[in-house]
């Protein structure tokens, strides 16, 4: 089997190698069609478009692109030969015509480019119609573009029911080629490719077959059914619709419409309850790594940081920094700045911690309800800065490989930033349990937590390893603000709106001082928020989570891992 | 002298009615301070109000409730609701007749299909119609809400830090729920566009007060003026009856449960309720600053209830000074009037240009000025304002002993 679709491919790539050469053959009959296309006559132009779709050339897409943005021109050459010409600046004095597919100066014989004043030119003016026309020829030709995006957007808009109606008669030529890539490569990454195609080779039949033919009709219905996907549902809605309105539909008819359209939302539904799960999973693990810095802050030392979301938001604009400094931008990308961000976010915000702790926390660690309002008051001082500093709304841009996603099954999309987020949480986790139970400093920091005053006569410095303790985790945070900005935007108080309700949630539901508690209360918060979500709204799922851990800690105030025996009292 | 205890004890009382009845009545009615400045004074001691409240349940029973602003705000929703009754001409009147409030009509959320005809006055607007019912529920919807919440609170033994974060949560979850604009509470717009105080019109739904002769209009000075006598009388009535309840065994009990709850209850006393009490009292209070600033303010939107509104009045409080009444006031004014003086400067201040685009200006910095402010008292006087002049005589006298520190009542 895997050979037949070896040779297959083969096979087609002879077919798409063998077609690209023909097209450089034909290129003087090529040449006299895109004369044809700088007619002054309407009809004229436009059976030269039509003419057009016949042909495969790469530059043909851009071809009408520029037909539309009317950056066409006739250009009497140095032969006195007319020609189709690209300028694309012409209020500059200096023309340099290009030709219209390569996109290439024109030479002379000597190999300088030609360079004409605009009298020369005579500009080619598409009407409306044109365009409309040239826009749908777009979508035609992009379906042959070697480029897989362009091409999954050719393939898309075929479907379309408006690039349907605009091709007319040249819906046939996209028919043959969405079916070739229908049964073309079977490679992964073209797996997506076949799908959409067979989809909207689908939608162009459908279309052309009306109802009245019956049978044939139906059975393209119970064919597009099967494709389970969100556009056809919405096409059988429409079109269900539109059948309805027209006159009493035949029952049989009527019967497989909504079967099909059954049949999609079952699995739709399915995907959306999987998708919300896993945005649920990534939120949840943000809202661990937040609750893992308090639970160490909050659940080992006792202190009340009302700061652990400012300390986050440091984290994020950290990584906003370090792309400021690589340079980073959508156009540019430079995605080693995402690699660096990670520690310098931690470390920031751990120095930030270390710092607080030094000048304010140490002096208020046997009064909590204190240390709750310096900290907040330290909050303060640190959004409002940062607002200054920076302004209100920055923009981080996920590296290059952090967009799209892997395509479990069809329509299951997990992003790579999301499953970035969840193996950062993995990583901290494993890093924080290696840290506290294998490691001298971790020895020193659960003894001086357990017992300080056994701790410091066993030559522990505890002062030192109470700010150690607290600057870690706040660095913990930091790396929260950091995988933050790969799904969320980031401001100066996002801390305060997002977060620190929500992770003093989490870990008063998951014990405090456990991390197995939290890490439970993470997940289960986190997804539980992103399901119930999109059936009752964002603010209404929040008023719901509260209530709930409201009666949950009516039943057990000390968290799902409460701790037991001596450690148990108040 | 026998009065002397008597008089110290009364110099706060004395001093309030000094200044907020006599001395700045007297300048306005003199023609020194306009009526803005009588109108911002009248505005903070609503929030003094609060911070009153607050004080009862930090100050003295140790409970640290950051949902103080939620109560101020459903004061203030309230009365909000029933100035737009009677304010705003650009309002409709609705199916049933009655005159649809033009700041709800603004972002009313019609669903698909309905046209702005279809605009109804949700049933909760309307008890809200007269001036009495308002005040009733205004009082008594915030101390049920704070029975509500602090039955199952303190029930459950939630206190300290975890009743912190779970009266901001709530706060937070709230503020949320007014600013949607399905809730019909006029979504972050707020209410606003109110006209007049109208003390007739107890017929649903028909304005009579114009006709009444028994309306008076919001911005005219005599009703701002007599706003802040009744803002300033309030004050001195709740002080009046706080000293009372602190003064009381009741009292003496929330102390109790501040320094030592568990002793308490192993005594046989239910600590809960005795906290229910002080905090559906300092609710309400906080809930009685709503419906009087309210008028004063002319708006009342959703962010008057955020979390940080809440700390604030935390902060009045510890700057003023815990456990003493008139700290809480203190704070209160001083906070606020800082507040004013520092944001009414608009230079920027130099040097700042260096590190922050386009230079600080002090109204910019004060979130910061606010944060090292509140560090400053935390860390180095956590008795506050009130208690300063007595340290500073005692240093003086030098037979200090800080350490210490007598709590000292009223």
């Amino acid at each position: 089997m895997s050979r037949l679709y070896l040779g297959l491919t083969f096979i087609l790539l002879f077919l798409i190698f063998n077609q690209k050469v023909k097209a450089e053959e034909l290129y003087p009959e090529l040449q006299e069609v895109l004369l044809r296309l700088g007619s002054k006559k309407t009809s004229e132009r436009k059976t030269a478009i039509m003419d057009l779709a016949n042909y495969q050339h790469p530059g043909l897409e851009e071809l009408m692109e520029s037909f539309k943005r009317r950056q066409l021109y006739i250009w009497v050459g140095p032969e006195d030969k007319p020609r189709l010409v690209l300028c694309e600046n012409i209020k500059n004095d200096q023309i340099y015509p290009k030709d219209p597919l390569t996109k290439e100066k024109i030479k002379n014989v000597g190999g300088k480019p030609f360079q004409v004043s605009g009298t020369t030119l005579r500009q080619v003016r598409p009407a409306r119609v044109e365009r409309g026309l040239a826009e749908n020829i777009k979508s035609l030709f992009k379906l042959s573009s070697s480029n897989p995006e362009i091409q999954l957007s050719g393939i898309k808009k075929c479907g379309e029911a408006k690039t349907i109606k605009g091709l007319g008669a040249l819906s046939d030529l996209a028919l043959e080629q969405l079916d070739r890539i229908a049964i073309g490569r079977s490679d992964g990454s073209s797996n997506k490719l076949r799908r959409l195609a067979y989809e909207s080779a689908l939608l162009i039949r459908i279309t052309q077959t009306p109802v009245s033919t019956g049978d044939a009709h139906t059975q393209l219905v119970a064919e597009l059914g099967n494709t389970k996907s969100q556009r056809s549902l919405k096409f059988l809605e429409k079109s269900i619709d539109k059948l309805n309105k027209g006159q009493a539909l035949d029952e049989e008819v009527s019967r497989i419409y909504q079967a099909a359209i059954a049949k999609i939302n079952t699995y739709q539904n399915f995907i959306s309850l999987f998708n919300n799960l896993f945005q649920g999973i990534s939120l949840g693990s943000v809202l661990i790594l937040m609750a893992l810095g308090l639970a160490i802050t909050f659940g080992l030392m006792g202190v009340i940081n009302m700061a652990h979301g400012e300390l986050m938001m440091i984290g994020a604009y950290t990584t906003y920094v370090i792309q400021q400094v690589f340079h980073h931008s959508p156009e540019t990308p430079n995605d080693i700045y995402f690699l660096c961000a990670l520690p310098a976010s931690f470390l920031m915000a751990a120095t930030v911690g270390f710092l607080m702790e030094f000048f304010v926390i140490r002096h208020l660690y046997k009064r909590p309800l204190e240390s709750l309002l310096a900290t907040w008051g330290i909050g303060l001082i640190l959004i409002q800065i940062v607002r200054l500093r920076f302004g209100d709304n920055i923009g981080v841009n996920a590296p290059s490989w952090g967009r799209g996603g892997i395509e479990v099954i069809q329509d299951l999309i997990f992003p790579y930033g999301r499953c970035f987020i969840i193996v950062i949480c993995i990583l901290s986790v494993m890093g924080i349990y290696y840290l506290m139970s294998q490691t001298q400093i971790g020895l020193m920091m659960r003894a001086t937590m357990q017992n300080r005053e056994m701790a410091s006569g066993l030559g522990v410095n505890t002062g030192f390893i109470d700010r150690c303790t607290f600057a870690f985790g706040s660095g913990i945070a930091g790396i929260a603000g950091y995988a933050w900005t790969l799904i969320g935007g980031v401001t100066p108080n996002m801390g305060q709106t997002n977060f620190i309700v929500d992770s003093f949630l989490v870990v008063v539901t998951g014990g405090v001082g456990e991390i197995v508690g939290v890490i439970c209360a993470g997940i289960g918060i986190g997804s539980l928020t992103k399901t119930i979500e999109p059936t009752i709204g964002t603010i209404w799922a929040k008023i719901l989570l509260l209530i709930a851990v409201v009666v949950f800690i009516q039943f057990k105030p000390s968290g799902l891992f409460a701790p037991k025996g001596r450690l148990a009292d108040d | 002298m026998i009065d002397q205890d008597r008089l110290k004890r009364n110099l706060p009382l004395i001093l309030w009615l000094l200044l907020g009845l006599v001395i700045v009545p007297g300048l306005y009615l003199a023609g020194i301070t306009s009526i803005g400045t009588v109108n911002k004074l009248g505005r903070y001691m609503t929030f003094a109000l609060v911070a009153i409240g607050l004080d009862l349940i930090w100050g003295y029973a140790g409970i640290l409730g950051l949902c103080q602003a939620l109560f101020f705000c459903l004061g203030g929703y309230a009365m909000g609701m029933y100035l737009a009754h009677h304010g705003g001409p650009e309002g409709i009147i609705d199916k049933t007749g009655w005159k649809l409030p033009a700041c709800l009509f603004v972002v009313y959320p019609y669903k698909v299909g309905e046209a702005p005809g279809d605009a109804v006055v949700p049933w909760f607007w309307k008890p809200f119609w007269s001036l009495p019912s308002t005040i009733f529920l205004g009082l008594f919807i915030p101390g049920l809400v704070a029975f509500i919440i602090g039955y199952f609170g303190f029930r459950s033994r939630v206190r300290g830090v975890y009743f912190a974060i779970l009266t901001q949560a709530i706060t937070v979850a709230a503020q949320n729920f007014f600013t949607m604009n399905n809730m019909k509470f006029c979504g972050t717009n707020g209410l606003t566009r109110f006209e007049r105080i109208c003390l007739a019109g107890h017929e649903h739904g028909v304005d009579v007060c114009q006709k009444a002769n028994l309306s008076f209009q919001l911005s005219s000075d005599s009703l701002q003026f007599s706003l802040y006598l009744l803002t300033a009388v309030s004050i001195f009535g709740t002080y009046v009856l706080y000293r009372y309840v602190i003064s009381s065994r009741l009292g003496r009990i929330l102390v109790a449960i501040r320094d030592a709850e568990s002793t308490l209850r192993f005594s046989g006393y239910k600590p809960y309720k005795y906290k229910l009490f002080a905090f559906v009292l300092a609710a309400m209070t906080a809930a009685l600053g709503g419906l009087l600033y309210v008028p004063q303010m002319k708006i009342i939107t959703p962010y008057n209830m955020g979390a940080e509104r809440s700390i604030l009045i935390v902060i009045f409080v510890a700057v003023g000074g815990r456990n003493t009444l008139s700290g809480a006031l203190v704070g209160a004014l001083t906070v606020n009037l800082l507040y004013d003086f520092l944001t009414s400067f608009n230079q920027p201040i130099p040097l700042t240009g260096l590190i922050f685009p386009g230079g600080l200006t002090f109204a910019k910095t004060w979130p910061i000025v606010l944060g090292l402010l509140f560090l400053t008292v935390v860390l180095g006087y956590p008795d506050g304002l009130v208690k300063l002049p007595s340290h500073f005589w005692s240093n003086i006298k030098n037979k200090s002993n800080l350490t210490d520190k007598q709590k000292t009542i009223g």
